[in-house]
């Protein structure tokens, strides 16, 4: 164990990637706390960027997760969803992680909805900003194509390299880097099996070791 | 704040304190496209649709309302309503598209309706995106100039035509230029990164051309 993220109060949200025991509330959240780090993680399923931002309503569950202290997963169908606001008063952290990307790529979709995604994002960056808070993007994995979800690895590339451009004043890790397309294997083309968000955590908190160990952020 | 368009007022029959409502209803997440009005004539004008009403002033930066959501695909229909006159308004939208309704016209003459449609690619969080909006049929090639005349930002917009172009988020000194004509200065204070601007030009009533500069609003979507 290192102890690189020592002094830093994380807040992870994101979508359905966080809201499953062994998905990235268990592997990310495990690694940051392993390396020192204070951490609050939260997740809303099937939630775009606003949605941290204008209070929602969660249909598929959300979950949330402090410390050393096991994820508390809440299934029922309609439950009221967190705002931005409401976390950082709750956990007054230093650095703010997103991992939000799979939910508004428009999958199946023929047109890239990008200027609703510019929307979105500047939506929330603007209010992380408002609170003079650093912040980290995590963009999409690849997935695997031909499931229900539609998801491509042409869309996937695009929503990336959309979001590195869209997501400043945050820091932009992008996931395709880790894995060839198809690399990770998936339950539903989107899910990863329990290896694969062990490796995703595992490889977001090594970036952002690397982003500390740059000065890129702050402790 | 909250869109523009649903700062409209309500329809007659809706009684005083009723819900904000939206001219036209939100578009879905996905391929949504983007309605906003700009009212450029020397009068207040109102825009009616089936549900909603929307009434811009004839001066200040709430003359241009924000960019609000809608259905692509889907025609949209409304009247245009200046100094007692109207004239029908028929928009369909493409998915990413964003059309400005641009209102000019006289009390004498009644609205004109001018649409600037544009599907814009250029979303940078580091960058300010600058728009110039040609108004002015006298003007056969606006130009968005640094305000000593020597840098060009944007050149060659036709009339009922649009220039784009990212530039750094910096505190410039603007001005639009037409021809051998003088340029008129563009008040638009420091640009922000991540934001997107809009430069109108337009013929007053006396066809002195004028600048209507603001910073672009986009309402959220929200169901």
């Amino acid at each position: 164990m290192n102890a690189l993220l020592a002094g830093l109060a994380i807040l992870v949200i994101g979508d359905s990637h966080m809201v499953t025991r062994d998905y990235l509330i268990t592997t990310l959240h495990d690694e940051l706390v392993a390396q020192g780090a204070t951490v609050s993680s939260y997740g809303m399923c099937g939630t775009n960027a606003g949605d941290w931002v204008y209070k929602s309503t969660v249909s598929c569950g959300r979950a949330e997760r402090h410390g050393k202290a096991a994820p508390q997963i809440d299934r029922q169908p309609r439950a009221p969803g967190w705002t931005i606001d409401e976390l950082i008063a709750a956990n007054h952290p230093n650095l703010v992680v997103v991992e939000i990307g799979d939910t508004m790529a428009g999958y199946g979709q023929k047109d890239f909805p990008q200027a609703w995604i510019y929307g979105e994002v500047r939506a929330l960056t603007q209010k992380i900003a408002a609170h003079q808070l650093q912040c980290v993007w995590v963009g999409p994995p690849w997935g695997n194509e031909g499931s229900s979800y539609h998801k491509t690895f042409e869309r996937v590339k695009q929503m990336s390299d959309f979001l590195s451009r869209s997501v400043a004043p945050c820091l932009y890790i992008d996931s395709t880097q880790f894995s060839k397309p198809g690399e990770w294997p998936t339950i539903d083309g989107q899910h990863l099996t329990a290896s694969g968000y062990r490796a995703w955590g595992k490889d977001i908190a090594a970036a952002l070791d690397g982003l500390v160990s740059q000065g890129r952020i702050k402790k | 704040m909250r869109a523009v368009l649903a700062l409209a007022l309500c329809l007659a029959a809706a009684s005083a304190g009723a819900a904000e409502k939206r001219l036209y209803p939100s578009g879905p997440p996905h391929g949504v496209a983007y309605l906003r009005f700009a009212n450029l004539s020397p009068e207040p004008v109102k825009i009616r649709s089936a549900a909603a009403e929307l009434a811009l002033p004839a001066a200040g930066a709430a003359r241009v309302g924000e960019y609000d959501p809608v259905t692509p695909g889907e025609a949209l229909t409304g009247i245009v309503e200046l100094a007692g006159k109207t004239r029908p308004l028929q928009v369909t939208l493409a998915p990413n598209e964003f059309v400005t309704v641009a209102i000019g016209g006289s009390a004498g003459a009644g609205p004109e309706i001018t649409l600037l449609r544009e599907v814009p690619s250029d979303f940078d969080a580091l960058k300010s995106a600058l728009a110039l909006y040609n108004l002015d049929k006298e003007c056969a090639a606006a130009r968005l100039v640094a305000a000593d005349g020597k840098i060009e930002v944007i050149a060659g917009v036709a009339p009922d035509k649009t220039g784009r172009r990212l530039v750094n988020p910096v505190a410039a000194t603007l001005a639009v230029a037409c021809g051998s004509g003088t340029p008129v200065p563009v008040e638009l204070g420091r640009m922000a990164a991540g934001e997107r601007y809009s430069v109108f030009l337009y013929a007053a009533s006396d066809s002195r051309p004028q600048v209507l500069a603001l910073r672009d609003e986009m309402a959220p979507f929200r169901p």
